[in-house]
């Protein structure tokens, strides 16, 4: 089959981010304001919702929104593994210990093994 | 006999805005008989008694501003053309007086009967005709974007009927945590354009597991090095806006986006997966709208399976409760792969619920529980388990064909 060609939108015309914001925009904002709250101080926005008119500025508030969530996301995360490799380090550690001795660390590490 | 059924790996799903199926496809007919769009018995009353015909003279941008109602109660005004007595007909009479309440523009309602000739959507329409167009495929529910887009993560809107859904601590899971909690575990992702567009499951999805998220960046880079998951859902591009890289056209094609630009970013993900061999005999697409966006179509939506959640008369804003026990208006759907024979047309009735039921099925087979919306929801791509009725699998070509178009994008 041939190719087909897609043409293309009039560059000039059809980006217009001047655009008023529209219902779908609008919801999508609210949305995005209800899980900012949710975030820790440190990644919320200064930028002051009920002012946004435009989709270019609607743009921007869930662009910052939305990398702050996966941002504080990602950061939970990492404390998590660090709590992790912490714990992680600390067992064999004890295990090898002379002064713990035969006991807690190598038990654990056995049943560890075991499963 | 083995069919692509046995070949299918990846189900990926993109669901567009705001567009009908007749305003998009009805002039399909004219190519294909069987494709139930735009006849010449066709019209709508504006408000001063007049008969408006669909006419082939829609615009790829400025026509439609502002944007049409497709809140519940002018969607019920759209479908039942203003009768509100208990025992009303639906009829589809209401379209041009819903507009025209917007405006109180006669010659300006009228353009909601307005539809896209097909040489004036290379993309959508080529797929249509060489793939498998889905003739009853509704809108799960007559109203907005976000509790129809709900059903198809969640196979209900949880009683939602507008713009504002909240799900957390619902009975249903999403489909995304279906498949991963599975034994053996599957693989899904939700693509959405870029941060700057992000997606339209804020609330719940992005919120509380945003690592089920990539960019659209990402699901080319995954179909070209054979890394796409098991079912993947892409979300276009919501705004006209400025990147690091340059300006960004919203490609949504939500009224008054343009939609050349929904043409160019249909016939990317097409292009994605076909590029890759492997990928393109091993992956369906479906292309779905969301809902019809308060523009014009012909068919009345049915009855249905009531939900679990009615939503009261307040929250209707009709005055009356709904049960979830009609569908919405239809929406332009169709089904890709090369295993589907060229020019199908299906006409079992489908909405989005049919997204996770589908998803469910194939990969996971039985699982509940489920909404009552979703378990009476058809399927479009069969499990793959014997036997499967011919007669249901769109997937039913016994070679690989390889006469699929290209497009130059």
């Amino acid at each position: 089959m041939a190719l087909i060609h897609v043409p293309r939108p009039n560059a000039k015309t059809a980006m217009n981010p001047d655009r008023p914001v529209s219902g779908l925009l609008q919801a999508q904002i609210h949305h995005l304001l209800e899980a900012e709250k949710n975030l820790p101080l440190r990644h919320r926005s200064d930028i002051y919702v009920h002012a946004i008119k435009t989709e270019g500025e609607a743009a921007e508030y869930i662009r910052h929104v939305t990398e702050a969530i996966h941002e504080a996301h990602e950061i939970a995360a990492k404390k998590r593994r660090r709590g992790i490799a912490i714990a992680a380090a600390a067992e064999p550690s004890a295990a090898k210990s002379p002064s713990a001795g035969p006991g807690k660390g190598a038990g654990k590490k056995k049943a560890k093994a075991k499963k | 006999m083995p069919t692509g059924l046995d070949s299918l790996k990846h189900i990926v799903v993109l669901m567009m805005e705001n567009r009908s199926f007749d305003h998009m496809l009805g002039s399909l007919t004219a190519a294909n008989p069987q494709i139930d769009g735009i006849t010449a018995q066709l019209s709508n009353p504006d408000t001063t008694g007049a008969q408006v015909k669909p006419q082939p003279l829609a615009q790829f941008q400025g026509q439609l501003d502002p944007d049409p109602d497709h809140h519940f109660p002018a969607v019920d005004l759209q479908i039942f053309g203003g009768d509100t007595s208990p025992n009303r007909v639906a009829n589809m009479q209401g379209f041009v007086k819903s507009y025209f309440n917007q405006q109180e523009d006669v010659g300006h309602s009228q353009k909601i009967m307005y539809y896209f000739a097909q040489n004036q959507l290379p993309v959508l329409t080529t797929l249509a005709l060489e793939f498998a167009v889905f003739n009853r495929w509704f809108a799960s529910i007559p109203g907005p974007t976000i509790c129809n887009r709900a059903f198809a993560h969640y196979g209900t809107s949880f009683g939602r009927v507008d713009m504002n859904p909240v799900y957390i601590n619902e009975p249903f899971k999403n489909i995304y945590d279906r498949l991963y909690n599975a034994n053996p575990q599957h693989t899904a992702k939700i693509y959405y354009y870029d941060t700057t567009s992000s997606t339209m499951e804020v609330a719940n999805l992005l919120q509380n597991e945003p690592a089920l998220f990539a960019t659209y960046q990402q699901f080319l880079d995954d179909c070209n090095k054979g890394n796409l998951p098991d079912y993947s859902f892409i979300e276009p591009n919501y705004s006209d806006h400025d990147t690091d890289s340059g300006e960004e056209v919203a490609n949504d094609q939500h009224p008054d986006h343009n939609i050349q630009a929904g043409e160019l970013f249909i016939a990317s993900v097409y292009n994605a997966i076909k590029q890759n061999a492997n990928l393109w005999q091993s992956t369906a697409l479906l292309i779905v709208y969301d809902e019809h966006g308060g523009i014009y179509d012909h068919v009345v939506p049915p009855a249905c399976t009531p939900d679990k959640f009615p939503a009261s008369a307040s929250d209707t804003g009709t005055g009356q409760p709904f049960a979830f026990d009609r569908l919405g208006v239809r929406v332009p759907a169709i089904l890709i792969s090369p295993w589907i024979p060229k020019g199908t047309v299906v006409n079992r009735v489908f909405d989005h619920a049919s997204i996770p039921a589908t998803i469910t099925k194939f990969f996971l087979g039985n699982y509940s529980p489920r909404s009552p919306r979703e378990t009476s929801a058809d399927v479009f791509i069969e499990p793959n388990v014997a036997p499967v009725d011919p007669a249901r699998n769109l997937l039913s070509l016994a070679a690989m064909r390889n006469d699929c178009p290209d497009f130059d994008v």
